[in-house]
């Protein structure tokens, strides 16, 4: 009895030391991990706004479904016990496949496969999760995963870009400033019961996760839709494949809009046509036709080498070297000032005053105005653009770049080239962040944009004079992009597009207008880019859409105008006038100008500088 | 006569004399209350594992109250951002135009700018009747509304 007493408290003492010695730091380990949970508490990333604080771009929960197809299997208990499966997967799949669009054979075999875990579909609505759950489906669970959404939709797609479905960035500003937006993950360490509630009295560290930095762009909203809306209108209208419009603030060199159409939806980025995501105003370059002429007559002007008064002799054509460049139309050998040549955009005009100027001269200015070089945007993808070092100039260089032919360049390089003459001679860089947003809830303002004085103040009020001439001059080419109220002051071009697949030039066009407003005080810039149109003429199709998308800014933006003012007794008379117009219209039969398709006024009498010989 | 020796007169050991000479009053000894402590160490200790586990209980009452919170939180983030969200897409300029189109309205015509030919009611508010431009006058755009 006494030796059985022993053997007995042997063997628990035994048992004792295995446990509490032998195994102690094992055992221990194995009840802090059946306890201890970890939870992951995802870093919230940042918020894109507009210059008004609207949201272009923000995070979501969404639902994720998964499913474990060992639901679906027979399988044990472990003790040994047969289990039935839970369910069928077939059945499973006839009922969530509409709900989550797969097809019912792609998953069903998903959930038939071997495995513990997988996904049934990502990042869908939360409200279709939760419907889902609430069919309370054997084996299917949910996780709430963040999910990006750009809630305007197709609205400054190209700029904003796009994240893959992780969450880091693609494309974009998303790519762009990926470093700042994206947050850091933190953890929750707790003790917790099999329910999932957190134990009281036991142990818990956290460790909060830090949401991703906010970003406030310069980008205006309204501004931007009208932008946009202006440059479809212009695809629509002129058969053209592209177009695009940059609008800047004169002085800061804010970004107010940067549209290109076609565009894409960021939201369906898998549904879209990979070559609308680029953001062609600074990814893609194109021969600037005639709105060159306005640098080099600045720097013309800057030199010395002429000024807008210069009585010139201007014939209809001129001969370089083995090339004959000629005007838009014959015209007799006309006595002229260098502001007429402006004025009627004459390449021969241009051309002499480029060779009294030199080719080192013009290339110097050329790349001070921003050409040839990266505006430092650092946006993904963006051009320098073209510009040949000048001792790789042929003869006929000189005269074909001159009038905006042999030369790429994005249509922001050309905008700020723009805002160089409109902001008295002084180039301000380009800048689309406005500032940033940390965790306490201000705006921390960027640096502002570095300026450097190209021109001095006196030639720029000068070339600014001309240009308003091309609007508003009898012989202006840019009469179409006249603004009520507003001086404007711009430059139609027609450049032909380099052959893609051969040397010299396509059968195609590029039409362009940049130009800004008001002219004595320049508050604007706006560049308009029609790819390929029809008609190809810059003041037929790209004036049009710059008088649309100026007067929007300008009257957004606040601008008052220059033009004097109505009293009021007038106004309301006027305003009365035009009600009765226009009840008197809608109630009237539909005319051929009701439709949208009809050409812009002034179209049949716009004109631009012609196609140029191939250099 | 002999002498006859006389008796020891060696001390008899009186050991309860001598224990007597240090006898000393002492109180009656106190009666043993053995059980009425083992009956106190009872009540302390149930008095004790009730308090523990009444404690635990409210513990736990209140770290269901508390996940139950925390749930409340989460929803309400979740909903405000959704909320942002959907703020945002009823903001888009194309949106709105869209749906007044389809209203039947009509884009304006160009905007009028007049001279004011005579005084106007609000010609005498002072810039700081109107705002004072330090408080966040747009709750849904905290961020800039300061700034703006």
């Amino acid at each position: 009895m006494l030796l059985l007493f022993v053997l007995l408290f042997g063997i628990v003492g035994w048992r004792l030391v295995d446990l509490q010695v032998v195994d102690a730091e094992e055992l221990a380990d194995r009840g802090v991990r059946q306890r201890s949970r970890t939870i992951e508490l995802p870093g919230r990333r940042g918020r894109v706004y507009d210059r008004e604080g609207d949201v272009l771009v923000t995070s979501v929960d969404s639902a994720t479904i998964y499913a474990d197809p060992r639901a679906y299997r027979s399988g044990e208990t472990p003790d040994g016990t047969a289990k039935p499966p839970a369910a069928h997967a077939a059945e499973v799949a006839d009922v969530l496949a509409p709900l989550v669009g797969r097809d019912v054979a792609d998953l069903r075999a998903a959930l038939e496969r071997d495995a513990h875990f997988v996904y049934v579909a990502r990042q869908l609505d939360w409200e279709l999760g939760q419907r889902i759950m609430d069919l309370e489906l054997p084996g299917i669970g949910l996780l709430t995963e963040p999910k990006r959404v750009y809630p305007a939709g197709p609205l400054a797609g190209q700029i904003l870009g796009f994240t893959g479905i992780d969450g880091a960035g693609l494309h974009g500003l998303e790519l762009q400033h990926d470093d700042i937006l994206h947050g850091t993950p933190g953890q929750l360490v707790m003790e917790g019961a099999p329910g999932g509630l957190s134990i009281a009295s036991g142990a818990r560290e956290l460790r909060p996760p830090v949401p991703g930095t906010d970003l406030v762009l310069t980008i205006d909203r309204e501004i931007q839709s009208a932008a946009e809306a202006a440059a479809l209108r212009a695809i629509e209208e002129f058969d053209a494949v592209g177009a695009s419009v940059v609008v800047l603030e004169v002085g800061t060199g804010d970004v107010l809009a940067m549209a290109s159409e076609p565009g894409y939806d960021p939201n369906d980025v898998s549904g879209s046509v990979q070559a609308n995501w680029r953001n062609r105003a600074v990814t893609d370059v194109f021969e600037p036709g005639s709105v060159q002429k306005a640098l080099t007559a600045a720097a013309a002007i800057e030199e010395g080498v002429v000024s807008p008064t210069t009585p010139m002799v201007v014939d209809d054509r001129i001969q370089v070297g083995s090339k004959t460049f000629k005007d838009s139309h014959d015209h007799p050998v006309e006595h002229i000032t260098f502001a007429e040549v402006m004025e009627t955009s004459s390449n021969v005009g241009t051309i002499q005053v480029a060779q009294a100027l030199g080719k080192e001269r013009l290339d110097r200015y050329l790349r001070d105005f921003g050409y040839g070089s990266r505006l430092g945007t650092g946006f993904p993808g963006e051009s320098h653009g073209l510009l040949m070092p000048v001792e790789s100039w042929w003869n006929t260089s000189l005269p074909t770049i001159a009038i905006g032919q042999g030369v790429a360049v994005t249509l922001l390089q050309t905008a700020h080239a723009y805002a160089t003459i409109a902001n008295d001679g002084v180039a301000t860089q380009p800048r689309i962040l406005r500032g940033t947003v940390g965790e306490d809830g201000r705006l921390t303002p960027a640096d502002p944009s570095p300026t450097e004085r190209i021109i001095s103040s006196g030639t720029s009020r000068q070339v600014r004079e001309m240009l308003a001439r091309v609007v508003s001059g009898e012989r202006g080419t840019g009469k179409t992009a006249q603004v009520p109220g507003y001086a404007v002051a711009g430059k139609t071009g027609t450049a032909r597009k380099p052959s893609a697949d051969a040397r010299g030039y396509s059968g195609e066009y590029v039409a362009s207008f940049v130009g800004f407003a008001p002219v004595e005080d320049p508050k604007l810039v706006v560049a308009v880019m029609v790819d390929e149109p029809y008609p190809i003429w810059g003041g037929v199709v790209a004036a049009p859409v710059f008088q649309e998308v100026l007067e929007f800014a300008l009257k957004h933006r606040k601008v008052p105008p220059t033009e004097p003012n109505a009293s009021l007794a007038d106004a309301l008379t006027e305003a009365a006038l035009q009600e009765a117009l226009a009840d008197a219209q809608l109630e009237g039969p539909a005319t051929a100008a009701d439709e949208p398709a009809s050409p812009p006024v002034g179209a049949a009498a716009g004109g631009d500088g012609a196609p140029v010989a191939e250099p | 006569m002999s002498a006859v020796p006389a008796p020891s007169r060696r001390p008899v050991a009186r050991p309860v004399e001598r224990r007597r000479a240090h006898l000393r009053v002492v109180a009656e000894p106190r009666p043993r209350h053995t059980l009425r402590y083992a009956l106190l160490y009872l009540v302390l200790a149930g008095a004790t594992v009730f308090g523990a586990v009444s404690l635990n209980a409210l513990a736990a009452g209140d770290a269901v109250a508390a996940h139950q919170l925390e749930q409340r939180v989460v929803t309400a983030e979740r909903d405000y951002a959704m909320l942002v969200a959907e703020v945002a897409r009823l903001e888009d300029p194309a949106r709105i135009r869209a749906a007044a189109l389809e209203l039947g309205m009509v884009p304006a015509g160009s905007v009028r700018f007049l001279v004011v030919d005579r005084t106007l009611p609000a010609d005498g508010v002072t810039p700081d009747l109107v705002a004072t431009g330090n408080e966040a006058t747009d709750p849904l755009k905290p961020v800039l509304s300061v700034e703006k």
